[in-house]
């Protein structure tokens, strides 16, 4: 039930981008790559944070929603200073914490995906700037 | 009395301090130094998010620019291929993409909020996006595009004309294209910089190249004052977007 609301999903996102114009992401390269109508939810355990230009990248195993098992995904963030700008701080994350990220995937299937927004073990909520766009889904 | 007296020390400061001060910039004039962000304001990130105290209009978009033909026809179609590669979630490889900077033109767009310094004789221009650096020196003889040496953000030289401050740059180099426009190494550009108000600058550009284009490419920019933001360093140092191989689009490097 669950999976094939996903796959709803999916196809609806795939007919909206159609529609959609994809404008560049900032400074460095575009989120095109990004099934940018497909919002996930993730909840996991950070295992890597790079706080570097052009963008700034975290890596969390969390459980697949469908299947349960473990998965590994690269999180992809924008420029630091677009994130110190909205309210991050360089070293606000460090592997062993637990976070919850809403994000969109590659449209490629690769276990890749772009934030939209960020919960901290401490409860407290991060986007990712205006370029990635807003989460949509809680 | 006691009015009079601080009326004849500030004049005596202004005419001790308002010669020296004029050859930079008129006295009337305020300051460009410090930090601008671009207006319209484009969202949490980018800028201060906050608005102009008086309202403004925003300026128009950047126009198509008046290519000649054939280059204007296959700029449409590149154009048009760029964008509908881009829906279908394979943008093609980008300058940026690279971690190549914009160069002139493209650094004054401002993605990124940049800061202005006036010293004697220059002001220099800094965009935080790729650290991009211009240096206008104020007053110096013109360069001839054909002995300017090409460089990303050109060879500038400016003059005050009133409150306007009037930008000449030449020598671009020829692979740092504004929104894939090809160009010679005769290109100009003039910039027109002028504050509209306290808080408010505007840059009204003119492209001109006799050798891609029918006429002058013209179209302004405004930029909003932002006090106390300290640009911060962006060197290009973890990129992980590649060129796709087969497909030619910009990739991620995942594992």
């Amino acid at each position: 039930m669950r999976h094939r609301r996903d796959r709803l999903r999916l196809a609806l996102g795939v007919m909206a981008i159609g529609l959609i114009a994809v404008a560049r992401a900032g400074a460095h390269h575009s989120f095109a790559p990004y099934e940018t109508t497909l919002q996930i939810k993730l909840t996991g355990v950070v295992s890597d944070y790079k706080w570097a230009n052009p963008h700034v990248y975290f890596e969390i195993d969390a459980p697949d929603a469908t299947t349960g098992q473990t998965r590994h995904w690269l999180i992809e963030c924008a420029s630091t200073s677009i994130l110190n700008r909205a309210g991050w701080k360089f070293n606000m994350l460090k592997p062993g914490d637990k976070v919850t990220i809403i994000a969109s995937p590659l449209r490629n299937g690769e276990p890749a995906a772009l934030l939209k927004a960020i919960t901290l073990a401490d409860g407290r909520k991060f986007s990712n700037g205006a370029a990635a766009g807003r989460a949509t889904i809680e | 009395m006691k009015l009079r007296v601080i009326v004849a020390m500030l004049t005596a400061a202004a005419a001790a301090g308002g010669p020296v001060l004029a050859q930079t910039r008129p006295a009337a004039r305020a300051a460009l130094t410090g930090s601008w962000e671009i207006y319209p304001l484009r969202g949490e990130g980018f800028g201060s998010g906050v608005p102009p105290k008086t309202p403004v209009a925003a300026p128009k978009p950047v126009p198509e620019p008046p290519l000649r033909q054939p280059h204007l026809d296959q700029w449409r179609a590149l154009q048009a291929q760029n964008a509908e590669l881009t829906r279908k979630g394979l943008p093609p490889p980008s300058a940026g993409m690279a971690c190549m900077p914009d160069g002139m033109p493209g650094m004054m767009q401002a993605t990124f909020p940049m800061e202005i310094l006036e010293t004697p004789g220059q002001v220099t221009i800094i965009q935080e996006a790729y650290n991009q650096v211009r240096r206008i020196y104020l007053n110096a003889p013109a360069i001839a595009p054909e002995d300017a040496e090409p460089r990303y953000a050109g060879n500038s030289t400016g003059r005050w004309e009133g409150t306007t401050l009037v930008v000449q740059t030449v020598g671009l180099k020829e692979s740092a294209r504004f929104r894939n426009v090809p160009h010679s190494t005769r290109m100009r550009i003039t910039e027109r910089l002028r504050l509209i108000n306290d808080e408010m600058l505007e840059n009204q550009v003119t492209v001109e190249d006799p050798e891609f284009l029918t006429g002058p490419w013209t179209w302004s920019w405004m930029y909003k004052r932002w006090p106390g933001y300290k640009i911060e360093e962006y060197v290009c140092e973890d990129n992980r977007y590649f060129e796709d191989p087969a497909l030619r689009y910009q990739r991620l490097r995942v594992n």
